[in-house]
């Protein structure tokens, strides 16, 4: 079995240190809005949950790719060839997880990779929200989001 | 059980036939690829146009691939009949091709809009490679070219003609533009968009004729001024390829009527993309959707089958995006449907847009609008397209969105969409990345 994320989200502080450390392995920006992990608030903002790609078994990104630029990388993610994909973003709407993600600079869609196997996310963790184990993947945050969702939802602005 | 598999068509659907073939069989089988054309992928035409990519990036497979993959390939062939009591297929050379079973996957084509001259030179479609080439030759710096037709195909080029130094003209015969993709208000903020952009839009505009005129082209419309320009192209829409079964005995309505395994009527006749009228995945209605992800689904499901296995299709999801001068645009499932709940809103500072289709308490079609730069416009894009394909009963996060239709991450986690996505697989099994089996590049 392959090493995935796997998230303890009560264990969140939303301190953003992971989406710190992922958009600087991915992009080489310290820029949370280029980060593939991302905090979600709940509960008004006071809970928080970190939300990324599960690896999923069907790969919807992959077997979307007209031209086969996504594959799977030694670590066992799924991750975009820069040179192959062409950045058409049929993969941003076959992903129905929402974590797959385009850059309007360099015109290529991008995605947790796991960071080649060691992942910076949870290298940065300073609570052990994020771990890299051997595990099926799994919806982390499903139960807890639904509790910490019946009191107060969080509002849109 | 190795058997003899005839593919007509060397598309998205055709492809990934073949390579599912591959991966599934225990023994090895005979593939024949009939073709018009070398495989290559029409969705990466744009980046072509716009010479973003090499020509070599459009194929999708080589003659060496196809060697590798022990494909027999017919190239340049198109197939003229089949006959379905003999399982012989007879190509335009008068070669016959005996199958044990095939799979239909020849396509559309663009049609022009029947004004007088569309066919004339200088007037070009957009769909092939061929006619691809043909419109890098004439799109140059500062040329006018002018789109007929506002819809999906025209919109994926747009940024390309606008990367070649070209100014652009749409015009659209209908009320307003990409009237089968996104509903009034989505296409209000595109059309108010591309304008902002430089692009002019003249939707309700009934073209008359196509004219030359000094080397140029000259658009005559009902009513209106006319238009004069370097470059005109055709973006009228597309039909199936399907005249050369009108006799074959495999029944056609829309498309050739497949089952869940995407048999015809006759059983060892599949169909498979833009020919195939299937199972739609919301409301179980059989369906043409003439889309990328359909044919590739389509094409597995029928690999697999033709493979020996009893793989069921459990439907297709209409979707598209698109986007212009960095506006994402899209659409899925039932965006239009009457019938459902709709709840809708617009971001009074910026372009974006959401709309939000119920059917009970669950989620049946979606549409949204946002810049290419909002990191939500992608997440939601994902998110929304898992709601409406997992189906899941939103419970009272739909009163949640019904309030906020923006806020659509907590009740996407909160649903445990995930938890319901994650055991779903087209092929019933982990898929496997190109390269493992031959490659498809």
């Amino acid at each position: 079995m392959t090493k995935i994320l796997k998230i303890y989200p009560e264990k969140c502080t939303g301190c953003l240190r992971c989406e710190l450390a992922c958009s600087y392995m991915q992009t080489g920006e310290f820029q949370p809005a280029k980060s593939v992990i991302r905090i979600s608030p709940f509960e008004g903002h006071t809970s928080y949950a970190p939300y990324t790609c599960t690896q999923c078994d069907e790969g919807w990104c992959m077997t979307a790719c007209p031209v086969g630029a996504i594959t799977i990388n030694a670590a066992g993610a799924k991750d975009v060839v820069d040179d192959i994909c062409v950045g058409c973003k049929l993969c941003t709407i076959a992903c129905p997880y929402g974590t797959m993600f385009y850059d309007v600079d360099s015109r290529k869609a991008f995605k947790c990779n796991l960071c080649g196997g060691a992942p910076a996310c949870a290298e940065a963790c300073p609570t052990a929200a994020i771990t890299f184990e051997e595990v099926e993947t799994a919806d982390w945050l499903g139960d807890f989001a639904a509790e910490r969702t019946e009191r107060l939802l969080v509002e849109t602005h | 059980m190795p058997a003899r598999h005839l593919i007509v068509g060397g598309g998205t659907a055709g492809m990934n036939a073949m390579r599912t073939i591959r991966e599934e069989e225990g023994e090895r089988s005979e593939i024949t690829l009939v073709s018009a054309e070398k495989p290559y992928s029409r969705m990466v035409l744009p980046y072509y146009l716009d010479r973003s990519i090499a020509e070599s990036h459009v194929f999708t497979a080589t003659a060496a691939v196809l060697a590798q993959w022990g494909v027999k390939t017919l190239l340049g062939r198109r197939a003229t009949q089949l006959d379905v009591k003999s399982n012989v297929c007879t190509l335009d050379d008068g070669t016959k091709v005996e199958y044990d079973d095939c799979m239909i996957a020849t396509g559309s084509s663009a049609v022009r809009a029947p004004v007088p001259g569309a066919d004339g030179r200088g007037v070009h479609s957009f769909w092939t490679l061929d006619q691809c080439r043909a419109l890098i030759a004439q799109t140059t710096p500062g040329s006018h070219v002018v789109m007929v037709g506002a819809g999906f195909i025209s919109f994926t080029i747009l940024n390309s003609i606008l990367a070649l130094g070209a100014k652009l003209t749409i015009v659209e015969i209908a009320p307003r533009i990409l009237p089968r993709m996104i509903d009034a208000t989505g296409a209000q903020l595109t059309e108010r968009w591309l304008i902002d952009h430089g692009v002019a839009v003249r939707a309700g505009a009934k073209l008359t004729a196509i004219e030359d005129a000094d080397g140029r082209k000259r658009l005559t419309f009902a009513e209106g001024p006319e238009i004069l320009a370097d470059v005109v192209i055709m973006a009228t829409g597309i039909r199936t390829n399907l005249e050369w079964l009108k006799d074959s005995g495999i029944t056609i309505d829309r498309g050739i009527v497949v089952d869940e395994r995407l048999r015809s009527n006759v059983p060892n006749v599949y169909a498979a993309g833009d020919v195939a009228q299937g199972r739609e995945l919301i409301g179980g209605a059989r369906a043409v959707h003439a889309i990328e992800p359909t044919a590739q689904e389509h094409g597995r499901v029928v690999g697999a089958n033709m493979a020996g296995r009893e793989v069921r299709y459990a439907g297709s999801l209409l979707m598209n995006i698109v986007e212009v001068c960095h506006l994402d645009i899209a659409s899925f499932g039932a965006w239009d449907d009457p019938a459902a709940e709709a709840v809708s809103a617009v971001k009074p500072d910026r372009p974006a847009y959401r709309k939000l289709l119920f059917t009970g308490d669950r989620l049946t079609g979606a549409i949204i609008l946002g810049r290419s730069k909002d990191v939500w416009t992608t997440n939601d894009v994902g998110m929304l397209k898992g709601l409406v394909q997992s189906q899941v009963s939103l419970a009272r996060f739909k009163d949640h969105l019904r309030a906020n239709p923006f806020d659509i991450k907590p009740a996407f986690i909160a649903s445990k969409t995930t938890g319901a996505l994650l055991p779903t697989t087209v092929l019933g099994r982990p898929s496997k990345a190109p390269g493992t089996t031959p490659v498809a590049v």
